[in-house]
């Protein structure tokens, strides 16, 4: 009877603490002011007693030779320019990938223009080019972060734009809809616990071409108008299942994927199995919760020099088997009420030594894995039913 | 405590004075603290102003972090500015209360009385509702809890079943018991 109550008390407790939906930015703000550098208040007098002498030293060598004077604003024009552009990429029919990662910035500024051959969109950013992934999708259709409700934009087809560890300053339009050839309507589809979003509908399939630029730093994506602009290929087919005969190259890298939309997916199954191949399978399978959408829970699969791990949130150290690991975390998922198998599994495959579930808490499902030795891996997802597949590479 | 390499590589950044790092750190465990600071404060605003202390603390005490998961110690922090917090801007209504307990004597709670456990929880000290926050929501055990809130072991037993007592009496869990 006393485990209702306790029961009782955890759901409410829990329930009561999830009214807080994310970290506020304003609080982000206050504590980010908090730590601001002071000494540069302190610099003050003595920059601009520098800038004084400075002057001065300009307009005595001016008055001596008048030719310093463009030598001056030249050298001052190019500190203050932004960077010259790099040399244009060639357009491609691909997703892409890059910015800074672990940077955090503020999105200050969304530009649209047109031009010969394509349509630019400029995203300017007050600190470093965040994380940031570009998906292509075959219609502009979008699923708003975190609610999961559907959105549609204008056009066709759409590009999906993702920046990590990023807000958005205010002032910015969550919706635009400029006249362009290509791009049709630009709409913020998300921006929950620092995972800013962008969906842009537009006219139909082209290739893009995507800039990083400093000075300020600007992430700009061009999307061809034309087929001069396009490479010769036609647009790449959208990702879909992977085939059997064609599952990826292995790679010695951290892994990320899937997408945290929509409820909570449900962990149903963890099975892991040595394939002939020439790699371990683990597999994590999830189900919808009743009524929602099935969907790939974002996940990252994280690669560590060692067999020991942390839990989650208890900070408590776990040590598996083996002497390499993976930590496996699944944004927006959970087994608590699902997931009936062991939450520790002892394995001798080559390389996969031990399974462990590592936390279950505030949606956020973590697993550890035990290796042999530290190995190469890739990552597959599957659907009906929705599987994260991680493929450890075995000697 | 151990700690997972690519966090080491974020503290040992943070401890090289990386702003970036050290918000990579307030991204990572701001809305949990957040969470556990408010339902100890019961108030969105203060349990905001602790969670902001309790990082600016951080941010200057990094030296005083070891080889381990910041996740303890910045719950300890934030478990101290956060009961701090409650007694002073509660020590008036603290005080109003002890005088009234001293003339009323204990007060039994009536069926009509009956609270829901949110009500239930706000009548609990701030060190009994952070012992049942890091116990229940955060899944900390006692030891755990004990530690966090630098209390002997013996003594969080008895919060707890103090506190658990006390929230039975006012939902009237108790008496459906009996």
């Amino acid at each position: 009877m006393s485990d209702d109550f306790e029961k009782n008390l955890r759901d409410h407790l829990h329930r009561e603490a999830e009214e807080t939906r994310e970290f506020p930015r304003r609080l982000r703000g206050r504590i980010r002011d908090g730590i601001a550098p002071r000494t540069r208040v302190r610099m003050v007098p003595q920059l601009a007693l520098a800038g004084a002498l400075v002057l001065v030293a300009v307009a005595v060598l001016a008055f001596r030779n008048p030719t310093i004077i463009n030598v001056v604003t030249t050298k001052i024009t190019q500190l203050i320019q932004p960077s010259p552009s790099p040399t244009p990429q060639p357009f491609t029919c691909t997703d892409r990938s890059g910015g800074t990662s672990g940077a955090s910035s503020q999105l200050s500024t969304i530009r649209t223009a047109l031009h010969d051959g394509y349509d630019r969109i400029v995203f300017e950013f007050s600190a470093q080019i965040p994380s940031y992934d570009l998906t292509r999708q075959d219609s502009a259709t979008f699923v708003r972060d975190a609610s999961g409700q559907p959105v549609t934009l204008d056009g066709s087809v759409g590009i999906k734009l993702v920046f990590r560890n990023t807000d958005v300053a205010s002032g910015v339009s969550a919706d635009a809809k400029p006249a362009l050839t290509s791009v049709r309507e630009i709409t913020e589809i998300g921006n929950f616990e620092r995972v800013l979003s962008y969906g842009v509908g537009l006219a139909s399939s082209q290739c893009v071409r995507v800039l990083e630029l400093s000075g300020p730093s600007r992430l700009v994506v061009d999307v061809a108008t034309t087929a001069s602009a396009s490479t010769t290929a036609a647009p790449t087919p959208l990702p879909t299942q992977p085939a059997a005969t064609d599952l990826g190259q292995f790679s010695c890298l951290d892994h990320s994927g899937g997408a945290d939309s929509g409820s909570a997916m449900q962990l149903t199954a963890v099975r892991v199995a040595h394939q002939p191949g020439g790699y371990d399978r683990i597999v994590f399978e999830f189900a919808p919760q009743a009524g929602a959408t099935a969907h790939t829970p974002a996940y990252t699969v994280s690669r560590q020099a060692s067999a020991k791990f942390v839990k989650d949130p208890s900070g408590l150290p776990v040590t598996m088997r083996g002497s390499s690991g993976l930590r496996i975390v699944f944004q927006g998922a959970s087994g608590a009420t699902s997931y009936s198998g062991s939450r520790d599994q002892i394995y001798n495959l080559p390389v996969v030594q031990e399974v462990e579930q590592l936390g279950d808490f505030e949606a956020v499902l973590s697993w550890g894995a035990g290796l042999s030795e530290a190995s190469c891996i890739r990552t597959l997802e599957l659907s009906n039913p929705i599987r994260v597949v991680i493929d450890v590479q075995t000697p | 405590m151990l700690m997972d390499p690519a966090l080491g590589r974020v503290i040992a950044r943070w401890r090289e004075g990386d702003r970036d790092a050290f918000e990579e750190v307030v991204d990572r465990y701001g809305l949990q603290l957040l969470r556990t600071a408010r339902l100890i404060l019961r108030d969105e605003a203060l349990a905001e102003d602790a969670v902001q202390e309790t990082f600016l603390k951080a941010w200057q005490r990094i030296g005083s972090l070891r080889d381990e998961d910041p996740g303890p110690w910045l719950t300890k922090i934030a478990m101290n500015e956060s009961i701090s917090t409650y007694r002073r801007r509660h020590r008036l209504h603290a005080l109003t209360e002890r005088f009234g307990r001293l003339g009323a004597g204990r007060r039994e709670v009536s069926s009509e009385a009956r609270l829901d456990l949110a009500h239930a929880l706000d009548k609990l000290t701030a060190e009994q509702r952070a012992a049942v926050a890091l116990h229940y929501y955060q899944d900390l055990s006692v030891e755990e809890t004990a530690r966090v809130l630098k209390v002997p072991v013996d003594t969080m037993k008895s919060r707890l079943k103090t506190a658990l007592r006390r929230l039975r009496e006012l939902t009237g869990a108790e008496e459906a018991f009996a």
